[in-house]
């Protein structure tokens, strides 16, 4: 197994009295697709604005190639080869695709940017997604749900990234457009790829998914191989299961206790 | 009428072939088909010489195709003429249910619809696969606990209140063995025996053109020949099932200790760059399926044999093993080993035999406006 590209280490973040994340170890892979699952509020997106440098952790450290590193904002991450797709992909309307593609970006390409060239590289990035967008010198507004996802993973994917987080790239697609983005995150991953896939619909995530994360209140409540059943899943999700202790498999909370009070004549008693 | 429609497409010429009629009265009968609106021509220059292709005309309607694999579904849709409109493959959970899995098919076959532009009633028929025995007449899976949370639903039921249009299920294997028949590497073979080595393996028999079934949807299961009779459980029940030594998860779980969570892509990927273990491991499920593939040799004869489903991308790594094993097995003939050959039509088998079965349900529910 590769060594991670990027480890987070007793990761703490507060919003306020808000303890949105709290002692999160987490581990990315290349050529790995981590899901990270859990419900409103868990703590998914702002995982994933630590790993992209949106927020600074309060404690803990982010580790890249095993050595410490300070994400203090998108653009330092960038240039750490991580890059990210967020909730709101954050496109500009009236802007075209190539226009959007380059948004904030013309850092990585010196300050005279060249047309032709920006109109080459963006084509060549949607031909990589295999994407189906009529014309990059269309606006994005003119676009459907699916076509916006990959017009901001071209985006993420300028300068080649090693790691790609995707917080709810699914969330408010259709069917069509939702295979559309699995197969493409199939794409990456098979193309070497980080990616940290992030949703609340576990079904999307299996489909997908090497390991998944389950985030609960801001913790890490086991982590699980792709292969997970849905049932033990949303036992996780809701709290049916322990945190699991890092590297230990989740347990049961339903396990030996409840069973021995059983049969120790109290009864009724159902968790 | 039929001839065209089983081939989707096909020459002024090759039609006279197939249907031992003369040209002259082919290219009366296609004239005359043409101006009722039943059939399109258009010129082409097939293997050099200039010909007359014949197609249905699209105005006939739809036909959706739909492949439940055990990780991932295929959605295709095609004209009369079986030329394929839409082809959109969606990757699925592992313990994928029937519920969400139809339902999302049948979402995902009305979006399709509308993106070739066409109304849902043109929709003319569906054809659905699924990795397990299939009992045809009653549209539902044959055998119980092989697909999770798949027991007792009744596929055309649920689909036909979905979609509004006559639904037909079949294993999916038997259906890539139909399209490897009518379209692929089998073509012009009376007896056909098809391997679908993916997640799970399947198989299906074509004799005379025609799809063996047996008493209730079984034949031609070949993922649950008995290797070792002492062997591990198989999810069908039974102990030591070829399924149990080649299927992905044995697969898989014999690399995850050295080599992390693959993908069966992943396997065939690094068997090409030489990784050796990975080679060891098709090496060794070729063997195997030889063996298995050997009794049902022995037992039908076919006049080929094809290896389809995920694990042929590994091409020779997985065939050549195979075809030894299967020579050292088969009863010596003076014709010569049986042929062995990849899939042609690839992952699209199961989906393309999907719309076939899907067209052949149009035609005898009369909804394509012509009788065969
Ligand atoms: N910028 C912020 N300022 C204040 N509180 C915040 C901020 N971002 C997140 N929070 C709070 O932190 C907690 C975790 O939020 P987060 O957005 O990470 O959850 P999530 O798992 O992504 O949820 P969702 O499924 O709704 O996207 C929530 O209680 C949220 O209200
Ligand atoms: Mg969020
Ligand atoms: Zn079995």
């Amino acid at each position: 197994m590769s060594a991670p590209v990027l480890s987070l280490r007793g990761v703490s973040k507060n919003f306020g009295g808000v303890r949105a994340l709290v002692d999160v170890d987490v581990d990315v892979r290349e050529h790995e697709v981590l899901a990270v699952v859990g419900d409103n509020g868990a703590g998914k997106s702002t995982l994933a604005g630590v790993i992209a440098g949106a927020f600074r952790p309060d404690g803990g450290e982010v580790l890249l190639d095993g050595a410490p590193v300070v994400l203090d904002s998108p653009a330092a991450a960038r240039t750490h080869g991580i890059a990210a797709v967020f909730q709101q992909l954050a496109l500009v309307d009236d802007l075209d695709v190539v226009e959007n593609v380059f948004l904030g970006q013309e850092t990585l390409r010196g300050p005279f940017l060249d047309e032709i060239a920006m109109e080459r590289e963006a084509w060549g990035l949607l031909d990589q997604l295999a994407a189906t967008v009529p014309s990059v010198r269309q606006p994005v507004r003119t676009l459907s749900g699916g076509q916006r996802q990959v017009v901001a993973v071209a985006r993420a994917l300028l300068g080649a990234p090693r790691v790609l987080v995707l917080d709810e790239p699914t969330a408010a697609l259709g069917v069509r457009q939702t295979a559309e983005v699995l197969n493409l995150i199939e794409k990456l991953r098979e193309r070497g790829h980080a990616v940290v896939l992030i949703s609340h619909q576990a079904g999307d995530l299996q489909a997908v998914a090497d390991r998944i994360v389950v985030l609960r209140l801001g913790r890490v409540h086991g982590e699980f191989s792709g292969d997970t059943s849905y049932e033990d899943l949303l036992a996780a999700m809701t709290g049916a299961v322990r945190p699991a202790r890092p590297g230990g498999p989740a347990r049961a909370a339903s396990g030996p206790e409840p069973r021995e009070r059983r049969a120790g004549g109290t009864g009724a008693v159902h968790r | 009428m039929s001839a065209v429609q089983q081939r989707g497409s096909l020459t002024q010429i090759e039609l006279a072939g197939v249907t031992g009629l003369s040209p002259a009265t082919v290219s009366n009968i296609v004239k005359e088909l043409t101006g009722a609106g039943v059939l399109h021509t258009s010129p082409s220059t097939r293997s050099g010489r200039r010909a007359l292709q014949v197609t249905l005309a699209r105005n006939l309607g739809l036909v959706a195709g739909v492949h439940f694999g055990s990780r991932s579904m295929r959605v295709a849709l095609a004209d009369a003429s079986m030329r394929v409109l839409a082809d959109q493959r969606m990757p699925l959970a592992p313990d994928h249910r029937a519920d969400t899995g139809l339902q999302r098919a049948a979402l995902l076959v009305a979006e399709m619809v509308a993106s070739v532009d066409a109304a849902p009633d043109e929709l003319l028929a569906v054809g659905v696969g699924v990795p397990a025995p299939v009992d045809v007449r009653a549209g539902s899976i044959a055998t119980v606990g092989m697909m999770r949370g798949w027991d007792g639903v009744v596929v055309p039921e649920v689909l036909e209140a979905e979609l509004g249009a006559p639904v037909t299920v079949d294993n999916d294997a038997n259906l890539g063995a139909l399209a490897e028949t009518r379209f692929g590497a089998a073509v012009g073979h009376d007896a056909v025996a098809y391997l679908r080595v993916s997640h799970g393996v399947g198989g299906g028999l074509v004799l005379g053109g025609r799809v063996v079934h047996g008493r209730a949807g079984v034949a031609g299961e070949i993922g649950h020949v008995t290797i070792d009779e002492n062997g591990p459980v198989c999810r069908c029940g039974n102990r030591g099932c070829l399924e149990m030594y080649v299927g992905a998860g044995v697969l898989l779980s014999m690399l995850s200790e050295s080599r992390g969570h693959l993908t069966l892509r992943d396997v065939i990927a690094r068997a090409q760059e030489g990784d050796p273990g990975c080679r060891r491991v098709l090496f060794d499920a070729g063997q195997h399926l030889g063996v298995a593939a050997a009794n049902l040799c022995n037992l039908v004869d076919p006049e080929i044999v094809v290896v389809g489903g995920q694990l042929a991308e590994a091409g020779e790594a997985l065939l050549g093993p195979l075809r030894t094993a299967l020579e050292q097995r088969t009863v010596p003939s003076t014709a010569g080993p049986v042929q062995v050959v990849a899939s042609e039509l690839g992952s699209a088998a199961e989906v393309r035999g999907a719309l076939a079965v899907a067209l052949d349900l149009a035609r005898v529910s009369g909804s394509l406006g012509v009788s065969a």
